[in-house]
């Protein structure tokens, strides 16, 4: 049992701890990759901006600009210090749920991001400063992990993590593979980048050896079982949390997310590689964000919006 | 810090008032015993070493989070309470008093709200003024009647004492609404630990850590015995509120619920909190809104920060709140003045802990003498707070004191004078320098079946030299506050 708003903040806030080291990952890729000037590395720049929800990337001349934006820039909705920022918001509205431990990772994060140092820091050297905040970001996490009681609290913070992972991931993919692209993301080097861009370089080898493949690449972050950042992964961690929390709320079963996740989770289980290319991996991915974005109303729904007449006491 | 009622007082220091009492060392003799141990320590430290130190302190609270926003119109920014490094130290023999009169006087005032909500025979017995108690605006009389636990109105109460020039501390003003700062006290005392921890270890200080377990005991000591594990939660109005750093942290350490008005439901006169499993009844609200905030039913109509319907709960016994809706009628300042006689007329004894002098403008012949003397005191409004509608006598223009002797004339009921108060003053860290400035001390009471009294204090500094002002709105800091359990005297530095 926790406050719908105490919920509703901690699912927040994993999304928001997510979506800033997805940004991060996005942006360290994009800016080593555009050091070269090729096609490939202006295809990679477009690739990471249009994950990045970025308006109009065709027309973006300077990738460092467009970086620097998207990094440090706090009118910006989707930059990374907003994110942190909200994140932190949201961290804050809950501080008596969170550790010490978890909130001063976050918040050192926070105050070195949007600290006078911050524009420096990233001009010096960008690598360093983004792969520095992804690396912050863990310690986040990992001191979540490792102090916070792994109760109701954490499930819904988890949540947060696995279903913005998915929807990014998702995102990314479509991007790449998804309908309207007029031409198929097919160089190895713009291949490698989207690996990277999902922190899925080595482990991606590990089981397809160096055969870079868009089908592979496509399996890989949809359907493994084992990476934390397949589509797959992320469902079945979902699935797991939304079952904890629904253990107490008494939920019709029709509208419990649980079930919206475990039917997501069956169909990437018993997903088949073959089939989806020949129904194309569009329609499949647009189905699967589709299903992600119930999961989230149903969330809502079920646990922090829901009407009181149907709660109150008998 | 917010401080939800605040310490006004003059901005400087006339030449005409005798010396400041100095915590550390009186001006013709050697360092105090209970001193002599930091002195020495300090002796050791270069201004490098001492300036090292502060950063680290300062480090401590950011990462802490222990900061307030400041809104500003084009950015808003976080900052850190100015805090200093050096402790104030009070010795055992002169804490025992403090302690003694606190308890005292949160007995008599608790006595006194039981006696103005119910029978009113102090009013009768003419010792108050009626309509002085009656016509306060922080008189609720919604309250009229209702039974209190304990007859405990107020639970929390952060008095604020000063210290003067011949060493004996008065009580400058009851806080019994929701008074703040008990996060700064502890948290002081994290960092001064860090900071002095030799020093500390041999002083012999009095804990603090129990103050949240104390806390809650008092809070679920307010509940009928018939409702076993009470459910307590602290009410906030919200992150924006810039007390909420304590809000957060009385919670998380009490390990009750934080909830703002809108997680909270009545119905049936019953008080309820939205969960993620439904709706769970609460039981004690320890709320830091003010009284004319929590239910707009009730008080003020335009406010979101509390419950429709939460006085009605209250009414019905259904839920307490902590403390008691209208425990401002006992830190009222016109009734400040009667809080000695107060304490007689309950407990039959004199009052432990001195008042400051306070001349009611109500009173004709005081009301000439503060006119005759406009230039030397510091008149107050007696609903304002938080320094609005003061004048500091020897710090005004002669067209402020004829514009405030109208305003006396025109309605002097509404005005208190004092004069202006010399308050003592402690070592703190200035530029890497060591350098006297003037300090109170907010001590923190808790009542519910019993009286509490923590050792330890918030004690806060006009960072400011010169300057008599504490606020944290005013250029205000703290420090950390030991209450030691001997003389000070044996101890290795």
């Amino acid at each position: 049992m926790m406050l719908a708003r105490v919920a509703d903040s901690l699912y927040w806030m994993g999304r928001y701890v997510e979506r800033a080291e997805h940004m991060c990952r996005l942006m360290d890729v994009m800016l080593n990759a555009t050091l070269d000037r090729s096609e490939a590395a202006n295809q990679v720049g477009r690739i990471a901006l249009a994950s990045a929800d970025h308006p109009d990337p065709a027309k973006v001349v300077d990738p460092y600009e467009a970086a620097l934006a998207l990094t440090l820039d706090r009118e910006n909705e989707s930059s990374i210090t907003t994110s942190l920022a909200n994140a932190r918001e949201n961290a804050r509205q809950v501080r008596d749920q969170i550790t010490t431990e978890a909130w001063e990772r976050l918040n050192v994060l926070y105050l070195r991001m949007t600290g006078a140092g911050a524009a420096r820091a990233f001009a010096d050297g960008s690598s360093s400063f983004l792969t520095e905040a992804i690396a912050d970001l863990h310690l986040f996490k990992g001191a979540a992990d490792a102090t916070m009681s792994h109760g109701e609290g954490w499930s819904f913070l988890t949540l947060g993590v696995h279903l913005e992972r998915a929807q990014l991931i998702g995102r990314m993919l479509e991007v790449c593979f998804g309908e309207g692209r007029t031409t198929a993301v097919s160089d190895h080097f713009a291949l490698t980048s989207l690996l990277r861009m999902s922190c899925a370089l080595e482990p991606y080898l590990r089981v397809y050896t160096a055969d870079i493949q868009p089908k592979h690449i496509l399996a890989f972050l949809l359907l493994d079982a084992e990476f934390p950042r397949s589509i797959r992964f992320c469902t079945q961690r979902m699935e797991e949390h939304l079952s904890a929390v629904s253990r107490h709320a008494e939920v019709a079963p029709a509208a419990n997310p649980e079930r919206l996740a475990g039917r997501l989770k069956a169909r990437l289980q018993y997903a088949d590689m073959s089939e989806i290319e020949a129904g194309g991996a569009s329609a499949f991915l647009t189905t699967v964000l589709d299903e992600c974005a119930a999961i989230h109303q149903a969330l809502y729904e079920v646990y922090v919006a829901y009407p009181l007449e149907l709660r109150l006491p008998a | 810090m917010s401080t939800a009622r605040s310490v006004e007082m003059a901005e400087t220091e006339t030449s005409a008032t005798p010396a400041p009492y100095d915590e550390m060392q009186p001006a013709d003799g050697p360092v105090r015993p209970h001193y002599a141990a930091l002195e020495a320590r300090l002796a050791t430290l270069t201004p490098g070493q001492l300036a090292e130190r502060q950063r680290t302190l300062e480090r401590f609270f950011l990462l802490q989070g222990i900061t307030f926003t400041v809104y500003g119109a084009e950015s808003t920014t976080e900052r850190i309470i100015p805090t200093d490094l050096l402790p104030r130290i009070i010795p055992a023999d002169e804490w025992a008093k403090i302690e003694a009169g606190l308890a005292q006087r949160l007995k008599a005032l608790n006595m006194f709200l039981t006696d103005i909500y119910g029978e009113q025979q102090i009013l009768m017995d003419g010792v108050v003024p009626r309509e002085l108690v009656l016509s306060a605006p922080s008189y609720r009389r919604e309250m009229q009647n209702l039974f209190v636990p304990h007859a405990a109105y107020a639970n929390v109460c952060g008095s604020d004492l000063i210290r003067q020039p011949d060493g004996a501390f008065a009580v400058l003003e009851d806080n019994l609404r929701v008074p703040s700062g008990v996060s700064y006290m502890l948290a002081n005392r994290e960092a001064s630990k860090r900071v002095f921890p030799g020093t500390f270890r041999g002083a012999g200080v009095r804990s603090i850590d129990r103050y949240p377990d104390l806390l809650l005991s008092t809070l679920k000591s307010m509940v009928a015995d018939w409702r076993p594990n009470p459910q307590v939660v602290v009410l906030t109005p919200g992150v924006y509120n810039s007390a909420y750093y304590e809000h957060a942290y009385l919670a998380r350490l009490m390990g009750a619920p934080l909830v703002e008005g809108r997680d909270l439901v009545v119905h049936d006169n019953m008080v309820f909190m939205r969960t993620t499993t439904g709706l769970r009844r609460v039981d004690v609200i320890y709320r830091r809104v003010d009284d004319d905030f929590i239910d707009p039913l009730t008080f003020r109509r335009d406010s979101g920060l509390g419950a429709a319907g939460l006085f009605n709960a209250y009414r019905a016994g259904n839920v307490v709140i902590c403390n008691a809706p209208g425990t401002g009628v006992a830190d009222d300042k016109a009734v400040y003045a009667y809080v000695p006689q107060i304490i007689r007329y309950y407990l039959g004894e004199d009052a432990i802990l001195p008042n400051i002098e306070t001349f009611l403008c109500r009173e004709p012949a005081q009301l000439s003498h503060v006119l005759a003397n406009l230039d030397k005191f510091v008149v107050k409004a007696v609903g304002a707070s938080g320094g609005y509608g003061m004048l500091v006598g020897p710090h005004s223009t002669k067209a402020q004191q004829a514009e405030f002797a109208d305003a006396l004339r025109a309605d002097p009921e509404n005005y208190i004078a004092q004069p202006t108060i010399q308050l003592s003053t402690a070592p703190c860290l200035v530029d890497s320098t060591i350098e006297p400035r003037h300090v109170d001390l907010r001590p923190f009471i808790l009542c519910g079946d019993k009286i509490t009294v923590t050792p330890g204090a918030l004690t806060r500094v006009a960072l400011k030299r010169g300057s008599l002002v504490v606020n944290s709105s005013q250029g205000g800091g703290s420090k950390d506050t030991w209450v030691l359990s001997g003389d000070g005297k044996a101890v290795r530095p």
